[in-house]
């Protein structure tokens, strides 16, 4: 898989306390045990990446799958990165992998043309946090994935232009264009 | 405002603008409100992104993720998945009983899936085993009545011995038989749109496989207890 051997470390490990050190290298014997609690303990920083990316469609499904393709190709984890950002890299191929069986998703990556007639709803709650999730489901399909992998998981454009297969220029525009919606969402 | 400006925000504020573009644009900035308004505006939005907190989903989804592991293998591995079978589930002797009773029920469904529709493991895929014409994909929600009345059947006993069996154990089967009816259900809604996708076809017998094998998977740890 191509993609996971993107070079940049995006996603911070979660505490060690929560993840066994052996956990990786018995679940990778077949332990299920193990890889339950590898499961427990990157379900939310899993499950986030997905709901972000898909806008919540269908994350609970596709988060499933991204868990038993780890139990697939766990036994190819070299450690050449940390676990965590191992795992957040293949998490995303299989999102990307989704989105490439919609290609009206794929038009609307290059379009573009009216992300601005889609405006979020400005701030409703006093969480502000909940309000920036809710307002990262209405941007358009293109600008919110893209949005999602540079400022939230850390992706640089040349990974982004590899991953969604365009050009880093169109990954800079779509970036800018989502930025600039949520900042009106902030006012 | 300028929009060529604002249009070279993001990319100063990612540092990725040329040396002499970064000088224009900051150039702009000391003598442009609102661009400078816009470039605070979109540091926010920035710093809000890169401050948000992973969420954990509403429901456990390991209940839709352990069936599959048996059936998932693993590369590399020939012996996976070694310690499910004795943690998952644990009977007391009353609901060994009542679990039997189970068995029963559901060994009954496959002696009839094995008369009715040859070997239980035999489903047919959901699309042709031979490559078809691209419009002759047929779903298998519409090609296989045989596996959706044994899985009537199946659903239909265990809803009657459902009162029999340990609250914990029918806890842990619905799970599991939800998230996969509703991995099934919105396959099927896809394929309505759009009957011919080989990767909504195969989601969608993998889906209907893994019912059948959680069934059949329970009907065993149930036997390997008793």
């Amino acid at each position: 898989m191509e993609a996971l051997a993107l070079q940049s470390p995006v996603v911070p490990v979660p505490a060690a306390s929560a993840i066994p050190l052996d956990a990786v290298a018995r679940a990778a014997k077949g332990d299920a045990r193990a890889f339950e609690e590898l499961y427990r303990a990157h379900l939310p920083r899993v499950h986030s990446l997905v709901r972000r990316m898909t806008a919540g469609r269908d994350a609970d499904e596709l988060t499933q799958d991204v868990f038993v393709r780890l139990w697939q190709k766990i036994g190819s984890f070299r450690g050449d990165s940390s676990f965590s950002t191992w795992l957040h890299r293949l998490a995303v191929n299989v999102v990307i992998e989704r989105f490439r069986t919609d290609q009206v998703r794929r038009k609307r990556l290059h379009d573009g043309e009216n992300i601005f007639e889609m405006l979020p709803a400005p701030a409703q709650t006093r969480d502000l946090g909940m309000d920036f999730e809710a307002a990262l489901e209405k941007l358009p399909d293109g600008a919110r994935e893209i949005f999602v992998l540079h400022d939230v998981e850390g992706y640089k454009h040349h990974e982004i232009a590899t991953l969604l297969e365009i050009s880093a220029g169109t990954s800079k525009a779509q970036l800018h264009r989502a930025r600039m919606m949520l900042r009106k969402h902030l006012k | 405002m300028s929009d060529t400006c604002t249009d070279r925000l993001s990319d100063y504020l990612d540092d990725e603008l040329p040396v002499a573009e970064r000088a224009e644009v900051e150039a702009h900035l000391a003598t442009c409100r609102d661009c400078s308004t816009a470039l605070d505006e979109l540091r926010a939005v920035v710093a809000l992104a890169g401050s948000l907190q992973p969420r954990p989903p509403a429901t456990d989804l390991w209940p839709g993720i352990e069936p599959r592991l048996s059936t998932s293998g693993q590369e590399g591995n020939l012996t996976p998945f070694r310690e499910r079978a004795s943690r998952r589930f644990s009977f007391t002797v009353p609901q060994i009983a009542a679990a039997g009773i189970a068995l029963m029920v559901m060994s009954g469904g496959g002696v009839w899936l094995l008369q009715n529709g040859g070997r239980a493991t035999s489903m047919p895929p959901v699309a042709a085993t031979t490559v078809p014409e691209r419009n002759a994909v047929v779903p298998a929600a519409l090609a296989d009545p045989r596996y959706d009345e044994a899985i009537a059947d199946l659903e239909e006993a265990l809803t009657a011995g459902r009162g029999d069996l340990d609250p914990a154990t029918v806890k842990v089967l619905e799970s599991n038989l939800a998230a996969i009816d509703k991995a099934i259900a919105e396959s099927r809604a896809a394929l309505e749109a759009d009957p011919a996708n080989v990767y909504l076809n195969s989601h969608l017998a993998d889906a209907r496989q893994r019912k059948l094998a959680l069934l059949r998977r329970a009907a065993s740890l149930v036997g390997g207890k008793t």
